[in-house]
């Protein structure tokens, strides 16, 4: 393309009449004929829709006869239309930030309906601070950053295993890191898995087998990872341990540490009753086929919806009924009480499963965290006395056997893990992903990303899930080979930089370093991991930092057209 | 590349909600190119309905309107929005996928969403987006942030009618549109749809000679429909002084237009409706022309008229009375002064007979009269009056002879009753009221007695071959001669143009001294003057001389903003239906004649001026008006309002549904959910009690953006509901219905809440529920806010049953307690149900996509463990709520997961 000269601004200014949007309230020739005196502008006119396909060629048509190097369109919103003209721009050979957006309509003839006049002059103002801007555009470039195909998955459960899997299958070599001497992860200590009661083993089995055959798929057991730098596409990983071995680049990383289950000690006289365990316990119990007594209770939201511990672990009820379900599937004759809450079986399957199991003949007791139930035993349990909700009154119930149902706890590790990838926790200690609900598996940070239980609580199935969703993420720009980077971002002028470091603290993106220049130490902005949003630059004391397309300079230059 | 390696890249989506925009975001960002197939005309889904969502209380739209543009403008994404799969064919890898693109009438290309169609709009149909707590149009945009932002008609039938009413009218008035409005109580919308083309809607109303009722299509089955009669009852029903008057931005443009009535208001009123400064000269003291000086005020009340000449001197039309051009204003200063002129002076000239006798006081002529009466002054007519003309003006003078006094009032008409051009309804009306008519008649000579008029001499005719007006010639029959005694004579002949000051501005007459003009623009020879009305076509109806002043304005606009003048498109005939479109309208509508206006009986009427035609009831009305065989069908009745509003001319009725064939590897489902329909709960009085709604409509109460901008009315008297009750589990976790928990219900009653409360503070909740179900991050937290911040209390307990407060339509509600045990009563001023939601998914698209479905239907995977997002066809995977009931949250990682599974399944081996 050849390349346009910039030295002298000439702008080209299109005012839209958007039908009646703006047409009928600001006198949009009148803004045409003041448009055409601006200084630099050599072309102006209206279109009735500058966004429709006549628009559209009346820009390009329009920069090609005028010789035109910036472009104004003054119309509607930047957020809609924004690309669409930018696109116009860069198809008549135009650089797209030299485009300027003016919005006539949003912030002008719709709030101003019943002033047209004071409309009109202030759809003059706005185009006259416009093209003051315009004419110090400068043309600007997305930078390209090379995405290295391949990925971390820190995690060997079944999460980990399936989202290695996932992104091995798609061609990626996979590095896959578990701290424990085998992989599967919590799963390995889990009799059976609701809603199908299959064998926790059954699934595990095939994974493990497939994730260690897999040709793409390096395993590391017993190994932790020791320190990640580095950004998007290019992140160097450091293991524990020495040796080249231990040192590789990633692409992406996938973060699937899971969640530890609390021990409640100290409660209904777990760790001191011998009849008393929590249902991880149990499912080994179950899993080696031991005898578990006749008179089973099990007491849910053990250290869950509490004040030390506001939150539902959202699978502890499902866990705690497939265990009684079990109990009275092998044991017809045994009696199982569960004392619960809220019941949580949401969905179809649970609120299913929940059903069976009251036909099966598992009893189930409401009581209230007012009024909780208490052990009778000394050594051993040997009744419950709660106050059934229901019923209104208190009952006794025989007890060979105490199961409490514990909430899953953050992991350990998310705090090493934290600081490590320099992402955040929320508030109850689980990682914090970027945004709850429309971000989900993804961190603040580019090219990180969660699964599993390690963010909430998650069974199963939607740790599975998950674990896709995580790699459909990682895979875009492993699949893609680069990623762009952010053109409007910030830049540091070194000379005036002081090096006092406000910026690097206040960077949401963590894309600011000092790092040592000439004897002192300078901010240096990482471009790749900028997002532009200028929060380094507004609070520069030494006024070293810019921004790209909003630089000091264009933002004055706005101001003092506005008033002048 | 190959057709089977195109496949491989790229992936079909079907369903247009959350999770489909996720998915499709997902895979476009791995490279593979996405088909985004969504039923109806945006994407946005159930999420776009919403208000808030729980537990961030981001706003929704406000979150989601980012990704739907992602989506929109993904290079790797082309979204086939108010689609349908329709076949699927192949297997994974090489899937055929037939999808139809439903018609939207509407040219996407060209459609900029202005949304001008909508306003115009006759057609009221409820607005599903807004479940049905508000109305849309039959053209519509789907909601305001809609995406692709496009309009689209529904049209669900072809219109029975051929509108002939539309094209007989000189102004093509918008009849089935009006109408349809009228039919539907919509008076105010009605009176503004008539005035887009007629700024005097009901004064054309009471006069017009109403050529549409002549050619109405119903004419074919039974009668015509009484349109000019409709048409005045939006001013009879709806005060016409509430129009608001538009905001328009002022051009420095100056036009005179000289004369004041109906072609001279109308092209004012046009002019200033598009911002030029309009100044009307008017030679009379009043303003109205033959409006107010030519028709009577039995037939025209002149405060109608005064009002619709005041609503356009409100949209900035000056109008300067007394003022004759040439006299009181020189041409030269008119011509300097103004950038165009438009001549509209009418015919104000009366005509002679042409007889011995004719200067004898007592014989005057007819227009002359009528003037003289309508500016208050005193003519004496005597016992005997003769009106000569077979004209309206003869009827017109003939019947207001009558109400000065006259017991004898004859008229004489020298040809037969067939060849008269007077209105059949008006001779009617005047032989009811007495008047005799002479048929083949015409005077000879007035004479007198005792110096005063005493007789006319007549003389009979017969009538011969036709003459140049195509009319037979009359001819006097010899010796026939006979004597009427009178003492007034009113010579009702016809009209003639007083133009003497036009022929100084320069401009050619015809040898009638009518104006000459180019009749495709209303332009005269001379440059930036125009004219129209009677003055250029000798006296006709006044719907004719509006039709020139609204030609003459769209000239005058293009003349002054410097573009070539176009001129008017020729017309389109009235059409007839076919003998067969007949006997298929009378199998489909029973015969139904028509309304008759009521009149005011005669013997009184003919005492004084008080209009005759009471005009319709409001019960008539739209019994009339229901008889119009356009408004007889669903949806568009194809009046084709917005056509003439889109500025960009998208519209296109003739649009066909359109069949694409694509080629992809792997198909992901998120079809959403669906709302259960609990009209079988009836014990709770959903549809029967006013102010039981869902939670979905709360959400579009609440929404920002909804019909009611976010102001939480409760249904039977608007008032703000200060004391709300939610009831959850509604059709969900009932055996009678759906035995399975909706999942997101216990939140989003929550969220409702802790609206309501943020709407209208103080604001008090109560949610009746069995279980609450809060499982996701922050989410105990956010019903722990609720109870403290929210003014939200939980009650334990499934209602019984729902009663009514007669005295305040407060629902009462009968419930147990679970915990206390005790049945007790609330009374809630509003009452939320927690309506169960389905997968929206139906049996047939299964069968399409060859996919099975579980019992509750939603779609089945085959193992869950395994892989939970497969359904049970190798290469179709499934997401969101039709997968399973979830959040959004967990329908936003399902639709990643979806992407996930579906870049292994067809792209493996990378």
């Amino acid at each position: 393309m050849e390349e346009k000269d910039l030295s002298h601004p000439r702008i080209g200014v299109f005012v839209c009449h958007c039908g009646i949007n703006i047409g009928a309230y600001v006198n949009v020739p009148d803004v045409v004929e003041y448009a055409k005196q601006l200084p630099n502008v050599v072309h102006a006119e209206r279109n009735l829709f500058t966004c429709s396909e006549e628009g559209i060629s009346a820009i390009k048509k329009g920069i090609k006869e005028y010789n035109l190097n910036r472009v104004l369109v003054a119309s509607c919103t930047p957020r809609t239309h924004e690309p669409l003209f930018r696109a116009a721009c860069e198809e008549a050979g135009l650089n797209k930030y030299l485009f300027e957006f003016v919005n006539i309509r949003d912030q002008c003839s719709w709030v101003h309906m019943r002033e047209p006049q004071k409309a009109t002059e202030k759809a003059k103002d706005l185009i006259r601070m416009g093209v003051a801007k315009a004419r110090l555009l400068e043309p600007l470039e997305e930078i390209e950053i090379k995405v290295a195909p391949s990925a971390l998955v820190i995690g060997g459960g079944v999460v980990g295993m399936e989202a290695a899997l996932n992104l091995a299958r798609q061609g990626f070599d996979i590095h896959l890191v578990e701290k424990e001497p085998e992989l599967g992860g919590t799963l390995r200590s889990i009799n059976k898995l609701f809603p199908t009661n299959q064998e926790a083993v059954k699934l595990i089995k095939p994974l493990v087998e497939q994730v260690k055959s897999h040709p793409k798929i390096k395993t590391y057991l017993s190994s932790k990872v020791k320190q990640v730098t580095g950004f998007i596409g290019n992140f160097n990983v450091n293991l524990d341990g020495k040796g080249e071995e231990n040192k590789f680049n990633v692409g992406t990383i996938i973060v699937a540490i899971g969640a530890d289950a609390l021990k409640p000690t100290g409660q209904y006289g777990y760790g001191k009753m011998t009849n008393v365990l929590t249902q991880l316990e149990l499912e080994g119990r179950m899993k080696r086929g031991e005898s578990l007594g006749q008179n089973v209770v099990m007491i849910n939201c053990v250290g869950a919806r509490v004040p030390e511990r506001t939150y539902c672990s959202r699978i502890c009820c499902m866990t705690a009924i497939k265990n009684a379900f079990l109990i009275k599937e092998s044991n017809p004759k045994a009696k199982v009480w569960i004392l619960h809450r809220d019941l949580m079986t949401y969905g179809v399957d649970f609120e299913n499963y929940y059903r069976k199991a009251m036909e099966l003949g598992v009893r189930f007791i409401r009581y209230s965290l007012e009024r909780p139930p208490e052990v009778i035993g000394d050594k051993k349990v040997e009744k419950i006395k709660v106050y059934h909700e229901l019923w209104r009154r208190e009952i006794e119930l025989p007890c060979d056997m105490l199961v409490l149902t514990t909430p899953l706890i953050p992991a350990e590790d998310n705090q090493d893990i934290s600081k490590m990838l320099k992402v955040s926790l929320d508030e109850f200690g689980f990682l914090l992903e970027a945004h709850l609900k429309l971000r989900p598996v993804e961190f603040a940070m580019d090219g990180i990303y969660i699964c599993g239980s390690a963010r909430w609580p998650t069974d199963i199935t939607e740790g599975i899930s998950q674990a896709y969703a995580a790699a459909a993420k990682a895979a875009g720009p492993l699949r893609m080979g680069y990623v762009k980077a952010e053109a409007i971002n910030g830049f540091v002028n070194e000379d005036e930089c002081s090096g006092c470091g406000v910026c690097e603290v206040l960077c949401p993106f963590q894309a600011i370093e000092l790092q040592p220049r000439d004897g002192k130490r300078v901010s240096h902005i990482n471009e790749a991991v900028c997002k532009g949003c200028g929060t380094c630059g507004a609070a520069c004391p030494s006024g070293a930092i810019s921004m790209h397309h909003f630089t000091d300079e264009q933002i004055l230059a706005q101001v003092e057209a506005l008033f002048s | 590349m190959s057709n089977s390696e195109n496949g491989r890249k790229s992936v079909l989506v079907v369903g247009g909600g959350i999770a489909g925009i996720q998915a499709s975001l997902d895979l476009a960002n791995m490279g593979f190119k996405v088909y985004l197939v969504e039923k109806s005309p945006s994407i946005g889904g159930r999420m776009a309905q919403l208000d808030k969502t729980f537990p961030t209380n981001d706003c929704a739209m406000c979150i989601l309107a980012p990704k739907m543009i992602e989506a929109s403008s993904h290079h790797n994404i082309e979204l086939l929005t108010y689609s349908e799969v329709e076949k699927v064919a192949g297997g994974i890898g090489k899937f055929k996928v037939k999808i139809r693109k439903k018609a939207s009438f509407v040219d996407w290309n060209k459609c900029t969403g202005c949304g001008l169609c909508v306003e115009g709009c006759p057609v009221i149909i409820p607005n599903e987006f807004d479940q049905g707590i508000a109305n849309r149009k039959a053209i519509y945009l789907y909601f305001p942030q809609a995406v692709p932002k496009k309009c689209v008609i529904d049209k669900r039938e072809e219109r029975p009618c051929k509108t002939a009413c539309m094209d007989a009218c000189p102004v093509h008035t918008n009849v089935p549109g009006y109408i349809k409005l009228i039919a539907e109580g919509q008076y105010k919308a009605a009176y503004k749809l008539i005035r887009e083309t007629n700024p005097l809607p009901a004064s054309v109303g009471r006069v017009c000679y109403a050529p549409c009722q002549e050619v109405c299509n119903r004419g074919q089955i039974d009668e015509p429909l009484c349109i000019r009669d409709l048409k005045r009852v939006p001013g009879d029903q709806w005060n016409i002084e509430e129009l608001e008057v538009p905001v328009v931005a002022k051009t420095d443009k100056k036009v005179a237009i000289i004369g004041a009535g109906p072609a001279g208001l109308a092209a004012a009123n046009d002019l200033a409706l598009r911002g030029h400064n309009v100044t009307i000269l008017e030679a009379l003291p009043e303003p109205g022309g033959m409006l107010r000086v030519g028709i009577p005020e039995y037939r025209l009340p002149k405060e109608i008229l005064r009002q619709e000449i005041g609503y356009i001197q409100k949209l900035g039309v000056e109008i300067k009375t007394g003022v004759q051009v040439g006299k009181d204003i020189t041409t030269k200063k008119l011509k300097e002064n103004y950038d165009a002129i438009f001549v509209a002076v009418g015919t104000h000239g009366g005509m002679k007979l042409g007889v011995e006798g004719e200067d004898i006081p007592g014989v005057m002529d007819g227009i002359g009269f009528l003037r003289a009466i309508s500016l208050g002054k005193k003519v004496n007519v005597g016992r005997k009056v003769a009106v000569i003309g077979g004209g309206n003006t003869a009827i017109d003078c003939a019947r207001t002879a009558k109400r000065l006094g006259a017991k004898e009032v004859t008229i004489v008409y020298r040809r037969s009753r067939t060849e008269m051009p007077a209105s059949e309804e008006e001779v009617t009306a005047a032989e009811k009221e007495g008047v005799k008519i002479e048929f083949l008649t015409t005077p000879n000579r007035f004479s007198t007695e005792n110096k005063k008029l005493a007789k006319m001499e007549c003389v009979r005719m017969k009538l011969g071959e036709p003459d140049a007006s195509g009319r037979p010639r009359p001819i006097p029959i010899k010796g026939s001669e006979f004597t009427i005694p009178v003492d007034t004579v009113i010579a009702a002949l016809g009209q003639a143009p007083e133009t003497d000051f036009v022929k100084e501005l320069g401009v050619s007459l015809s040898k009638r001294g009518t104006i000459e003009i180019d009749t495709k623009t209303g332009a005269t020879n001379i440059k930036g003057i125009f004219a129209g009305g009677d003055v250029v076509t000798g006296p006709a109806f006044v719907i004719d001389a509006i039709a020139a002043g609204e030609k003459a304005a769209r000239s005058i606009h293009q003349y002054l903003t410097g573009q070539p003048l176009v001129g008017e498109e020729p017309r389109k005939e009235p059409e007839k239906l076919s003998r067969e479109e007949i006997e298929e309208c009378k199998k489909r509508f029973p015969s139904r004649n028509k309304v008759e206006m009521r009149e005011g009986p005669v013997k009184e009427r003919v005492q004084n001026f008080r209009e005759v035609a009471f005009g319709y009831s409001p019960e008539e009305a739209v019994e009339e008006a229901s008889r119009c065989l356009a408004g007889q069908i669903e949806g568009c009745i194809e009046c084709h309002e917005c056509e003439r509003r889109c500025e960009p001319k998208a519209i296109v009725y003739t649009m066909k549904d359109e069949a694409i064939t694509l080629e992809v590897g792997a198909i992901i489902v998120a079809s959403g959910l669906g709302l259960y329909d609990i009209s079988s709960l009836t014990e709770y009085g959903y549809g029967k009690i006013k102010n039981v709604i869902t939670a979905m409509e709360f959400e579009r109460f609440t929404a920002a953006s909804g019909p009611t901008m976010g102001v939480l009315r409760r249904p039977s008297d608007g008032r703000l509901p200060e004391n709300i009750a939610f009831i959850q589990c509604v059709g969900s976790r009932d055996f009678r219905n759906k035995a399975y928990c909706s999942s997101v219900c216990c939140m989003h009653a929550t969220k409702e809440a802790m609206l309501a409360f943020e709407h209208h503070p103080g604001t008090k909740s109560t949610i009746f529920y069995m279980d609450m179900r809060a499982v996701g991050k922050r989410f105990q937290e956010y019903i722990a806010r609720a109870k403290k911040e929210y003014n939200v209390t939980y009650i334990r307990g499934r209602p019984g049953r729902i009663e009514v407060n007669p005295e305040n339509d407060n629902p009462i509600i009968r419930y147990e307690e679970t915990i206390s045990g005790e049945v007790k009563c609330f009374e809630a001023e509003l009452v939320v149900l927690a309506q169960a939601m389905v997968p929206q998914i139906t049996e047939e698209l299964a069968k399409i996509l060859g996919i099975e479905l579980d019992e509750d239907g939603f779609v089945k995977v085959p193992d869950k463990l395994v892989q939970p997002l497969d359904t049970t066809r190798p290469g179709i995977f499934a997401c969101g709520y039709v997968h399973s009931p979830r959040d959004i949250p967990d329908s936003v990682t399902q639709a990643s997961g979806a992407a996930g599974r579906t870049a292994e399944a067809i792209a493996g081996g990378k």
